[in-house]
């Protein structure tokens, strides 16, 4: 097998206010025929630069230093540019992280497959044919009036088909696919994967395949990279690496994220986060040093050369370091349990919730969308419930209307046995915070740590004079597990882990007997992930906190809640104890969504082989 | 491939000491700012230390000496540097003098059109539903009358004098205030921080004083800039046709309407203050453009 792709040795480095920073070291990897090569890393690792490099659109500042990068036989550095462009498209394809950003807005999708026909050069007269028989392969119904629409009229899922119809239509030699299913949603994304593993097989394509999920990757893949701040620290067959890893860093990397069967284990995280460029220069060595459980003293200083442990297999750390990191044997956890005999800490008695547009001229049409139905349920003191579902199934507006951002339409909803009131939301029930999703959004960008996390006290009740709240905000900090340095930043001046951990805090320094935490945890790498689950636990476990937990990620519910319910489109379809739910799902829906989810062994076949959804292949 | 841009907490600074700092930080490095700032300040020194300052009494006529050039001209007079007009007055000092009307109307009208436009902004954008409607129906109508026939009728209505000069002002350009921070406001107000505030209970006012407002302050500061600009012009708009300061009092209008009718024997007299208030307006255009950039984070994002 000839190789199609081919890095040898090829550093990048980025020159930044006259300092040279090697933001890529020595990748090695070959990519054969027919073959698919993932690469695995967290946000920072260096894993979408490569796909940079194949696409020869480097930043300005970076350039490849050393090494050569091989397409076919050509030497990629040494092509002109009009050359290289020529290879884009034609011989060398790319599926991207964010299909509706990837298409223009304002054109028809038939306008922009037939000018990528155009470009790859295939005549005019076997454009439609062509574009109506790629979109059927994968599997957008009605294609003749697909070519019609306008990205927005499309959903996400079918943008992403669109655009992989496109990646294929050339018969390129290589596909490089960016997170291509990050932006979806899981059951999307299990049709998109299976798509592109099709079409990979029917053209015999070499295809690299970037994640931030080990897990998928073990599926997708036949070989893995998994890359740390610019580092290859181990590649090897996907099942290799997935079942015997040995990279301190790919072990904690497939510890962190919770498991979906089994004993339920405490999440080992890893200390601080992935350094920034600005911090690779200090890191000579071993860049997981710093943040790595079984480091010596020499690891920081000297970088060692891959090792061979098997049949393709290498990684780059000692021998010694193997035996260290156990992830084994770590401590079987609890769930959390309601109080007995309490009452319920919030009730929803037949909740609808609908928002009302109005259209057509001046208005006067005026219709109804229904967020939530019909919901009635309970929280019991002391337990953390999650709440699953897509989104769009009204999860977000069931975490609004427990905390009162939201009025219900109609039905009752009782929090520690008093009704909410309506009318004005501030000033009646601080005992219930939301924590939200996007930090970024949610924290004033003008107010430090120590003025975010103490913001309740300025109010109120809970009101203490400005000499009293530095040790109020330091108690927070610790509760949070932030280091006391951090009260005087400012949102801009942390990570986004720390910035949600700030948000955590501000919703706990109101003293709140329930939390809603909405998606939380969605937009952090799982290393992080791993520390503000951990924290949650512990936040319900020291103060009887109760909790609500809204995810889509069912790995993560199954790991913090004691009970879930499972939404979809509006309407609460099926409740019970997790690990009941899991093992013996009763809905069509959860079952579906189960399965959906790549599954920790990695030997098990997915995605499986699915129905053709007519909710994704039929246009809205 | 977005993922792959370095983000920018890649270059976290060490520990700057507050946000505003770090604005002004920014500011002074923009060239815009500097110049700009520069032009004001010298132009506020003149207005303040107007008597100090000005070599000749305004009011003082050398009937011998009318009409003189300036002194790098063929008859100029070292006395009258930028020479004399119709009426024998030193038109340097007359540009001086002029300086303390144009900026008092500048600045007092810029105050009291972005206290009146940003109070309404902050309501209409905050509070959104009826009380919206009814303020951008109002802006929307305030606007659809063209500005300078709504101040001369204010000026008619209310008669001459620097304060009714000021009060129109304020009444036509308060709109501008009002439209675009509002849109402003209404983007802040749905950001999740202000959601948080109303859970930890704070009150309305609380909300729209601590969090809203600083956060469009930025923009206020940069508006109010270019509305002192605009309040100078429109200021010498109405001392050109008489309805400001009375004619004893220099103003940069008066001056060249009392210019224009020896226009062609006297150009100096119209060119001068023409570009003195050039020079004013282009000053505070620069400042306010500069701090439009250097304050806003989105843009500051973009230069860095």
């Amino acid at each position: 097998m000839t190789a199609v792709l081919s890095f040898d040795d090829v550093t990048v480095t980025a020159r930044m206010s006259g300092r040279k920073i090697d933001v890529l070291r020595n990748i090695s990897f070959e990519l054969g025929q027919g073959d698919i090569v993932g690469l695995v890393g967290e946000s920072g690792a260096g894993k979408s630069m490569i796909g940079r490099v194949i696409s020869g659109l480097l930043p300005d500042n970076f350039s490849v230093s050393a090494g050569t990068v091989s397409f076919d036989g050509m030497n990629l550095e040494t092509l002109g540019k009009a050359e290289r462009r020529a290879l884009l498209g034609r011989r060398i394809a790319f599926i991207p992280q964010e299909p509706l950003s990837a298409l223009n807005p304002v054109r028809t999708i038939g306008s922009q497959f037939a000018e990528h026909l155009r470009h790859i050069g295939i005549e005019r007269s076997r454009h439609r044919a062509l574009m109506i028989e790629r979109l059927k392969q994968v599997q957008l119904r009605n294609a003749e009036e697909a070519l019609l629409r306008y990205p927005h009229e499309l959903s996400g899922g079918q943008c992403q088909r669109v655009l992989i119809a496109m990646a294929f239509a050339g018969e390129p030699a290589l596909v490089v696919a960016d997170e291509p299913t990050t932006a979806l949603d899981v059951m999307t994304q299990a049709h998109i994967v299976r798509l592109i593993a099709e079409q990979q097989q029917v053209h015999r394509t070499a295809l690299l395949f970037i994640t931030h999920d080990l897990r998928l990757a073990g599926h997708v893949c036949r070989k893995v990279g998994v890359m740390y701040a610019g580092d290859m620290v181990e590649f090897g067959p996907a099942s290799a690496v997935l079942k015997a890893p040995s990279h301190p860093y790919t072990k904690s990397l497939l510890a962190a994220n919770p498991d979906l069967t089994g004993p339920r284990r405490v999440l080992p995280a890893l200390s601080d986060h992935m350094p920034g460029l600005a911090s690779f220069a200090g890191l000579a060595g071993c860049r997981f040093a710093p943040r790595c459980a079984v480091k010596d003293q020499d690891c920081a200083s000297t970088r060692l050369p891959p090792r061979q442990i098997g049949e393709g297999h290498w990684v780059r750390c000692s021998e010694r370091c193997e035996a260290g990191v156990n992830t084994e044997s770590r401590e079987v956890i609890s769930v959390p349990a309601a109080v007995a005999g309490a009452p319920a800490a919030v009730a929803f008695d037949r909740v609808r919730l609908s928002y009302h547009a109005s259209r057509g001229f001046m208005g006067l049409q005026r219709s109804r969308f229904d967020a939530v139905k019909s919901a009635t349920f309970q929280v019991q003191e002391g337990e953390i419930l999650g709440i699953v579902g897509e989104s769009g199934s009204g999860k977000t507006s069931i975490g609004r209307l427990i905390v009162g951002l939201e009025k219900p339409s109609e039905g009752t909803i009782r929090v520690h046995g008093e009704e909410r009131a309506s009318g004005a939301v501030y000033l009646t029930h601080r005992d219930t915070q939301l924590i939200f999703q996007d930090p970024q959004s949610a924290l004033n960008p003008r107010r430090s740590v120590m003025r975010l996390v103490t913001q309740a006290l300025e109010v109120g009740e809970n009101y203490a004079p400005e000499s009293e709240r530095r040790a109020v905000a330091e108690a927070l900090l610790r509760d949070t597990g932030l280091p006391p340095d951090c009260l005087d930043r400012f949102p801009s001046q942390l990570s986004g882990g720390q910035r949600q951990r700030v948000n955590i805090g501000r919703a706990l320094g109101a003293r709140p007997k329930l939390i809603v935490a909405d998606e939380i945890v969605s937009g952090l790498d799982v290393s992080v992930q791993a520390h503000i689950l951990n924290c949650l636990l512990d936040l319900n476990r020291k103060h009887r906190l109760t909790m609500v937990f809204i995810s889509h990620d069912l790995a993560v519910v199954r790991y913090l809640c004691s009970r879930i319910l499972m939404m979809h489109a509006g309407d609460i379809v099926e409740e019970g104890p997790t690990e009941a739910v899991f093992s013996n799902p009763q809905h069509p829906y959860t079952k579906a969504l189960l399965e959906a989810v790549p599954p920790d062994n990695a030997d098990k076949p997915w995605p499986p082989v699915l129905e053709a959804d007519p909710a994704m292949g039929a246009l809205r | 491939m977005s993922s792959s841009i370095p983000s920018s907490g890649a270059f976290k600074a060490a520990r700057p000491p507050s946000a505003l700092a770090e604005a002004l930080r920014q500011a002074i490095r923009s060239p815009r700012v500097v110049i700009g700032g520069s032009i004001v300040i010298a132009m506020v020194i003149c207005a303040v230390f107007a008597p100090q300052i000005a070599p000749n009494d305004p009011a003082n006529q050398d009937l011998l000496n009318m009409l003189l050039p300036p002194m790098w001209a063929e008859g100029g007079s070292i006395d009258y540097p930028f020479g004399t007009d119709s009426l024998g007055r030193c038109i340097l000092s007359q540009m001086i003098y002029g300086a303390r009307v144009a900026l008092f109307v500048g600045f007092v009208a810029a105050i009291g059109a972005t206290l009146l436009g940003t109070t309404l902004a902050l309501l209409a954008g905050y509070f959104g539903g009826w009380i919206d409607r009814a303020i951008s129906h109002l802006v929307d109508l305030w606007m659809s009358l063209p500005p300078v026939v709504l101040s001369v009728t204010l000026m008619v209505g209310f008669g001459t004098g620097v304060g009714n000069v000021i009060l129109s002002i304020v009444l036509v350009d308060w709109t501008r205030f009002c439209r675009v921070v509002r849109s402003e406001v209404m983007v802040v107000s749905r950001k999740d921080f202000v959601a948080a505030a109303k859970l930890l209970g704070f009150g309305n006012i609380r909300i729209i004083l601590r969090e809203i407002l600083p956060s469009v302050a930025p923009l206020i500061i940069t508006l109010f800039t270019l509305q002192v600009g605009i309040g100078i012009i429109v200021e010498a708009i109405l001392s050109f046709v008489g309805l400001s300061v009375p004619a004893n009092v220099p103003a940069w209008g008066q001056m060249i309407a009392q210019a224009r009718n020896y226009m062609y024997q006297a150009p100096w007299g119209i060119i001068l203050p023409i570009i003195a208030m050039f020079i004013t307006v282009l000053g505070f255009n620069l400042l306010g453009e500069g701090l439009r950039v250097t304050l806003d984070p989105r843009l500051r994002k973009r230069n860095i």
